[in-house]
């Protein structure tokens, strides 16, 4: 059964159209990431699953509720950290799970959610004076309260470092584990490796892509790239014998002594016999997988969706410097 | 039913804030001092034998004060009431405006609250507030007057208190339906501030001129005009939908009985004319009934427009 169904959602903010045609579907228990540069619309179709933004046009279901009319029921059985969003600071963080066990009408005792997050000993203290992470995890714990069936997280891990985002990604995982859908949008891609079974690509208020991690892998072409170092040198006529190859899309010289391919992995052994045949000593060679960010990039940075495979050159530069295309890490 | 979480939230939110702190105190000394004052050192310090010892000291002499110079006029729930007007309204037009300029509104609505356990709960949450401070003052006044021997006359301080009450809330209403209204706090701030001009200083000269205007325009299409004395109905009709002025002549008739209380504040002209027409009875759209029905809606109408509003929104 679907957890979140987005049949043809547009969201038009005057003239910017923030979220296109967007049909998507997310099943029960499964932990979907949803990816893509700032401004690439994730809030916005994050604040349509909470009825904050309405759209356009489209439906939108969540848990078998409409988003729009049932809004309340959705939100009584999802647990949600927003993007954007800010603490009350004259209330304690107990207060603050305080006001979730109430508005939720369940029986759930605050100070074990605050230790969860590890707030328990600043439970006491005004959040105002919490810093951005403890205010993150603050929304975490009154997003957990009630053993919500799903969890809608938006950029949960910005204001973390490096041991908070791991302990996020615990909490997530363990959610997970319990059978909990969850939803989350990030531009870290670390993180949705780690734990997402399937993710989807939004560029420029599109899902360009929609697959598991693999998947996409295979999808993309941002193939594995091998390295060569090579005994003797390679001439034009060679290089250009192994670009001909099947499976190859780039050969680039790599200092004096080696040699950059981009290719399937399939064609690695072709490329590697290839050189000895014509009397190319191939001294060592190592691969390195496509990561999610070059195939976030691939992705992102292309005018035209990389999944169509167009050649590459041709348009690639036009988008190559909007901001969206910078990935922090 | 998720709106006595949000009004709790409120409540434990707003009155943790300074400026309530502040307001409580005000009202404290305001009330409590008002009361000392009067009864403890300008009453008590009449002469024996004369005028003012023989007559006791009452509550009606602070709390149904009215002084009338016929072009204007000054009264002690007036007063109280402009006071208490700002205050109530200083404490809610941001409830909204401000919770969705800093993001915390998406706490609030990410929780299974709907907008109207929002509105709604902000709503009592902050009337809840303003009462509670105003009941501070109130109760210091009373011991005063204990304190001092003055004449309690419960019959009519008690539904005083009370209507303050509400007017409280109506003003808590008004600033709320703004909030709700505005785009961004500077836009409620500025709207909160000229609300409250009109209701404090232009409301009553634009219910004096509109039955001028309107007797003058009938004049020009050859109409005819209209009588002296529906001008002057149509004035202080309108005058008293204005939430202060409904409040400062119910508050006078607790003490004054209906008729007299329709004229302690007015204007001579008033006096003159509607004098005679309330020796009779007083018509129905002057009637205490009437005057509580005002109050009740400046309750009412702001929060559900508010919502209307609030409710169609993109957060």
């Amino acid at each position: 059964m679907a957890a979140i169904e987005l049949d043809g959602v547009t969201k038009r903010f005057e003239d910017v159209i923030a979220v296109s045609d967007l049909s998507l579907t997310v099943e029960e228990g499964e932990v979907f990431g949803f990816l893509g540069p700032n401004g690439a619309g994730k809030s916005t179709t994050i604040n349509v699953l909470l009825d904050f933004v309405r759209p356009t046009a489209g439906t939108v279901t969540v848990l078998d509720h409409d988003a729009r009319e049932e809004s309340v029921a959705v939100r009584e059985r999802t647990g949600v950290l927003p993007e954007g969003f800010d603490v009350y600071d004259r209330l304690t963080g107990r207060a603050h799970v305080e006001f979730a066990v109430d508005s939720k009408e369940v029986d759930a005792d605050p100070d074990a959610v605050l230790e969860r997050v590890g707030l328990g000993d600043a439970a006491d203290r005004k959040a105002g004076g919490y810093s951005k992470g403890m205010r993150q995890r603050l929304a975490l714990a009154m997003a957990l309260v009630g053993d919500p069936d799903l969890l809608i997280l938006d950029e949960p891990s910005s204001g973390l470092d490096p041991a908070g985002a791991k302990e996020m990604r615990e909490i997530v995982l363990s959610e997970a584990d319990r059978g909990t859908t969850v939803f989350f949008s990030s531009h870290i891609l670390e993180q949705v490796e780690a734990v997402c079974d399937r993710v989807g690509i939004l560029r420029e208020g599109e899902l360009v892509a929609v697959d598991s991690i693999d998947g996409l892998r295979a999808a993309s072409d941002a193939d594995a790239t091998l390295r060569i170092t090579v005994g003797a040198a390679v001439g034009d006529e060679l290089l250009a014998t192994l670009r001909e190859l099947d499976g190859v899309s780039s050969v680039d010289h790599d200092g004096d002594d080696g040699l950059r391919v981009g290719c399937d992995s399939d064609a690695k052994t072709t490329v590697v016999t290839t050189l000895e045949d014509n009397g190319v000593p191939v001294d060592d060679f190592s691969t390195r997988e496509a990561s999610l960010e070059d195939l976030f990039l691939a992705y992102t940075e292309d005018s035209v969706s990389a999944a169509e495979s167009f050649d590459d050159g041709a348009s690639a530069d036009e988008d190559a410097t909007t901001e969206g295309t910078e990935v922090p890490r | 039913m998720s709106w006595q979480a949000v009004a709790r939230k409120e409540f434990r939110d707003a009155i943790r804030s300074r400026w309530l702190h502040g307001s409580t105190l005000f009202f404290a000394l305001f009330l409590g001092g008002a009361a000392a004052l009067f009864f403890g050192v300008l009453l008590a310090g009449s002469p024996e034998g004369t005028e003012a010892a023989a007559d006791p000291k009452r509550v009606s002499n602070l709390f149904g004060f009215f002084a009338n110079l016929g072009v204007f006029s000054f009264s002690f729930p007036g007063l109280l009431a402009l006071v208490l007007g700002f205050i109530a309204l200083s404490t809610s037009y941001g409830s909204i405006t401000g919770e969705r300029e800093t993001g915390s509104i998406k706490l609030l609505l990410s929780l299974p609250n709907s907008r109207l356990d929002a509105v709604v709960g902000k709503f009592l949450g902050r009337s809840a507030v303003v009462v509670a401070a105003l009941l501070v003052g109130f109760l210091l006044a009373f011991v005063v007057l204990v304190a001092t021997g003055t004449q309690l006359q419960l019959g009519s301080f008690v539904p005083q208190v009370a209507l303050t009450a509400l007017l409280g809330m109506a003003f808590v209403s008004i600033g709320l339906g703004i909030s709700a209204l505005a785009g961004s706090n500077r836009e409620a701030t500025l709207a909160t501030m000229g609300l409250y001009l009109v209701f404090a200083v232009l409301w009553g000269s634009i219910s004096e001129g509109i039955p001028k205007l309107i007797n003058y325009a009938a004049g020009e299409v050859g109409a005819g005009g209209v009588s002296e004395l529906t001008r002057v109905k149509l004035g202080v009709f309108l005058k008293y939908l204005n939430p202060l002025k409904a409040y400062e002549t119910l508050a006078a008739e607790l003490y004054y009985g209906a008729a007299r209380a329709r004229l302690v504040s007015a204007t001579f002209g008033e006096q003159a004319a509607l004098g005679p027409v309330l020796q009779d009875s007083v018509p129905v759209y002057f009637s205490g009934e009437f005057l509580l029905l005002v109050l009740l809606a400046w309750i009412g109408v702001p929060i559900v427009v508010g919502y209307w509003a609030f409710e169609r929104a993109d957060l």
